[in-house]
């Protein structure tokens, strides 16, 4: 690093990284809190609407579901409940719509009337929100959610909840509610001002300090330190208010809706208890117990508003660590060695940058998003809590590379291979990969010896059609071989039988299962094993040859000496290239064994596939793919070295 | 049969051309064995129907790849009554695209690495090689979070060109480096000695130059586009935003098993792969090794 001229110069460039750092993180700081705001809206509006419904809900079951009670009932609630648009009830038995107040269905539309064509999706809604009550009673849990809500685009939301009778769900409750602001918008704009704190800092200690730069750092930590606390309290208490004014809201709610469904039983002329504190709940059904008619819980809101407000303080305390290492990138001096480095290179760079800012995006940010799954326990059933809370540490690792059961007897004394165990996939994935590369490599090397021959007849000809493999769709070709292997009609147990042999099911057995796997990738792989030889022998100086033949060398002597040496540098990286392609050969694999019979032909990616999307164990599954690439990887600087190795000597 | 030369010093050619014409019938079979299958007119993946008691002959009619009754029926149900035509259509706009945008990025960045040296050259060369080695089934699941969850592109034809171009970028760019490589300089020197704006150098003298590596860069990114199903599978989940492979395997995956459309659909689709990889093959051993060679 190039020492600056002048002492200033670092008081400076800390001034400057305070300032950037600030501003960026004072804009982020913002829409975050912007963000949790408006969450909290739609939570507001989710919350007082889901009282609202759950004290319909709680009419039409006790008017029975059906009929003219249900009818008056909704009438006389929908009356004193001016926060919804219209209230349809429907019942599944007779698919009818039993009571409504949109404004579509009267005249010859009035309920009650069985569901048009047109209004499948109601009936869908409500179809689904039964099964996904019984999946919930059957798994004892909270996964499918019970009470569906949709925004519509008149600004308003669309709720359906369920309908119980004797504890099974008969029908469905769909309202509409009047449009709504959910928006609560942009925080105290004034508690940015906490970010002025820093700079301000900053622009005092930059004269006295102007040579020291550890004080000068000192200074410039304290300072986003101090304006980070100052925001992250004001941002907390900001969220705390619409958390207390949501809370308020919906113990309105409580008490108007409790209003309503009195009005509405007495008008349907029906004696039963209301249950308001129960109506207060989430998506689930389940009670929040936290607002009742009488009162707030407060420790149980504090407890519930906590998470979030952790989640706010941790975010603010990110932006506060980027802002420190802003200010002192900058400070140090490293900021302008990098835009000194950028502006001198600019060209080169700005040739790179698309192709990086594309591989960034969508290569290496999910390939560490991935590497950060296989630490959790991410699987179907969690997919939306956050990473904290699913994080298992090495769990994932040490089951699948801790787990020695290779072979386990059976209960009859005999050894089973275990097909599952990873240590056999990858034994069966490495026997996959030799024995492939080996017949493409020999296979297509011979062929381009004799293609090479001189003055041989049909030499172009032969040379397409022999590439009409490599040129076919991959997946086309394993699809084809799958069915030519078929046990009873497929063609090459035909042949089988033609010689005199038994038809045999290929798919039964390890062994033969692996043999139509490695038919369908030998027939695949040779032609370009084939055209990088043709290319390299004919590019030998023919007068090489001639040389040897007047010392008088043998054709074998010749082969050794010249053809092999002639050949390396163009197969060696092929068969590298080759080697990562075939360990990793998802689609053959995939495609003509499946894996069959028990998983015993399955190599490791076709296995973490499986893990992901049959089993749907995405961290377990992540973690078998990291491991995929720790060994090509291994793999990669191993035959790295071997290859220098041999060149030098 | 021609024989040139010491009848000592080179093989004789018939026993060759045995060797050649038997290794090619075993390679074309198959391929036989799917026109045959398509041209039949049935969906069934026997080429006849045995007896029950079938012969040796009946058995020899069974493997001869010539359908018992040639007919076009599978061409055209595949064509007017199932919507293959349109998934075809979404296969050569997602193919295209990804072309483009592959070649694009693939050139710009290879030619910065043979030209300039800059600070992270090595590495990102390194990155590249590296994430050749990123297993797929570990990408899948972050990718559908980022373009679907992040960027709101599920289910749209976006989606698929932009992971497909990526995807193709490093063995492109290590292929386009290798090939540039080989260019010599002088003759850019030349042309900023006239004057030149650099990019004038890149697109009218460097480009030109690099066609057959830049040939096989397109096609190396048609067939990634042309060819990819899991991704496609993953992220269409619309029947009518299919790409053709989706399509292909709807016809004989799970408990469909229309063979005849599956054979029909696989012709029509490789036609245009095929014949490109053929008009374009001869670029292909020059760029391949030059790539490989200079790597």
């Amino acid at each position: 690093m190039a020492t600056p001229a002048g002492a200033l110069v670092h008081g400076r460039r800390f001034a400057a990284g305070v300032a950037v750092g600030v501003a960026a993180a004072g804009l982020l700081g913002a829409l975050a809190l912007r963000a949790a705001r408006d969450h909290e809206g739609l939570l507001r509006a989710e919350r007082t609407d889901v009282v609202t419904l759950r004290a319909l809900t709680g009419v039409v079951e006790a008017a029975g579901g059906t009929g003219d009670g249900v009818r008056k009932g909704v009438a006389a609630f929908a009356a004193q409940a001016p926060e919804l648009a219209a209230i349809r009830v429907v019942a599944f038995e007779g698919i009818s719509l039993e009571a409504s107040t949109a404004a579509a269905d009267t005249g010859d539309k009035a309920a009650p009337r069985r569901l048009d064509r047109e209004e499948k999706d109601i009936f869908d809604r409500g179809q689904r929100i039964r099964a996904a009550v019984e999946t919930n009673r059957q798994e004892g849990g909270a996964r499918k959610e019970e009470i569906e809500i949709r925004p519509l685009p008149s600004g308003g939301f669309g709720f359906a909840a369920p309908v119980e009778l004797g504890g099974n769900v008969a029908g469905l409750v769909d309202v509409v509610t009047a449009p709504v602001s959910t928006r609560l918008g942009f925080g105290p704009g004034a508690a940015l001002a906490f970010f002025l704190v820093p700079v301000a800092l900053m622009l005092l200690a930059w004269r006295p300090l102007g040579a020291h730069r550890h004080l000068l750092a000192a200074v410039a930590v304290a300072g986003v330190a101090a304006a980070a606390w100052l925001y992250g309290g004001a941002a907390v208490r900001t969220l705390r208010e619409d958390r207390s004014a949501t809370e308020a809201a919906v113990r309105e709610r409580m008490a108007s809706s409790g209003a309503a469904a009195t009005a509405a039983l007495s008008a349907a002329g029906i004696e039963a208890p209301l249950d308001p504190q129960a109506w207060d709940a989430d998506l689930f059904r389940r009670p929040l117990a936290i607002v009742a008619p009488s009162g707030i819980d407060a420790a149980k809101s504090a407890a519930s508003f906590e998470l979030e407000a952790g989640v706010l303080r941790r975010i603010v305390a990110g932006l506060a660590a980027l802002a420190v290492a802003i200010a002192l990138f900058a400070g140090y001096g490293q900021a302008a060695t990098l835009f000194g480095i950028l502006r001198k290179h600019r060209e080169a760079y700005a040739y790179v940058a698309p192709a990086m800012v594309g591989m960034s995006i969508l290569v290496f940010v999910p390939f560490l998003y991935g590497i950060m799954l296989s630490f959790t326990d991410s699987n179907l059933y969690n997919t939306n809590q956050p990473i904290s809370d699913i994080w298992i540490g090495l769990k994932n690792y040490s089951a699948i590379l801790g787990d020695f059961r290779v072979v386990t007897r059976a209960q009859d004394g005999s050894w089973m291979v275990n097909f599952d165990n990873f240590y056999y996939t990858f034994f069966f994935n490495v026997v996959w990969t030799i024995t492939n590369v080996a017949i493409g490599v020999s296979v297509g090397l011979v062929l381009a010896l004799i293609l090479n021959t001189k003055g041989l007849a049909l030499r172009p000809i032969y040379r397409v059609l022999l590439i009409f493999p490599w040129a076919m769709p991959n997946y086309i070709t394993a699809l084809i071989w799958k069915g030519m292997f078929h046990q009873q009609f497929g063609v090459v147990n035909q042949v089988l039988q033609i010689v005199g042999f038994h038809p045999i099911a290929w798919f039964d057995r390890p062994f033969t299962s692996f043999l139509t796997a490695l038919a369908t990738n030998g027939w695949l792989s040779f032609p370009f094993m084939m055209v990088i030889s043709l290319g390299a022998l004919q590019s030998i100086p023919s007068d090489l040859y001639e040389a040897a033949r007047v010392d008088g060398a043998t054709k074998w002597q010749q082969f050794r000496g010249i053809t092999l040496p002639s050949l390396r540098p163009a197969l060696i990286p092929a068969v590298i290239l080759s080697v990562i392609w075939t360990f990793n050969m998802f689609n053959i694999i995939y495609l003509v064994t499946g894996g069959e019979p028990g998983r015993s032909t399955e190599i490791l990616i076709t296995q973490s596939y499986k893990l992901a999307f049959e089993k749907y164990r995405y961290g377990y599954a992540a973690a078998y793919s990291t491991v995929i690439f720790a060994i090509l990887l291994m793999y990669g600087w191993f035959q790295n070295r071997v290859s220098r190795g041999t060149e030098a000597a | 049969m021609t024989r040139r030369g010491n009848r000592s010093e080179e093989p004789a050619h018939l026993p060759l051309h045995l060797i050649l014409i038997a290794v090619t019938l075993v390679t074309l079979y198959p391929i036989f064995w799917v026109f045959t299958i398509a041209f039949s007119g049935k969906q069934s993946l026997a080429i006849a129907e045995l007896p029950a008691d079938p012969t040796t002959w009946d058995r020899i009619r069974s493997v001869i790849p010539w359908p018992a009754d040639v007919s076009f029926s599978n061409f055209t149900s595949v064509w007017n009554d199932q919507p293959f035509g349109l998934w075809l259509l979404n296969s050569a706009i997602v193919a295209a695209a990804t072309t483009v945008v592959g070649v694009f990025l693939s050139c710009t960045a290879a030619y910065a690495f043979s030209r300039f040296v800059f600070p992270g050259r090595r590495a990102g060369l390194m990155s590249f090689l590296v994430s050749q080695m990123f297993p797929g089934t570990l990408m899948l699941i972050p990718l559908y979070i980022i373009l679907v969850q992040w960027l709101g592109l599920g289910s749209t034809r976006i989606a698929l060109v932009l992971v497909y171009a990526v995807t193709a970028i490093p063995f492109c760019v290590w292929m386009l480096k290798g090939y540039f490589d080989t260019i010599p300089k002088e003759l850019e020197e030349a042309a900023i000695m006239d004057g030149a704006s650099p990019a004038t150098i890149f697109f009218r003298i460097v480009l030109p130059l690099a066609k057959p590596a830049v040939a096989v860069t397109a096609l190396f990114s048609f067939m990634t586009g042309w060819n990819e199903f899991i991704l496609a599978a993953t992220f269409m989940d619309k029947e009518n935003l299919y790409t053709a492979p989706v399509g292909l395997r709807f016809f004989v995956g799970g408990f469909s098993q229309s063979w005849g459309y599956f054979a029909a659909g696989s012709i029509i689709v490789s036609i245009p792969v095929v014949a490109l990889f053929m008009f374009l093959q001869k670029y292909l051993v020059s760029g391949l090794t030059a790539g490989a060679v200079k790597g």
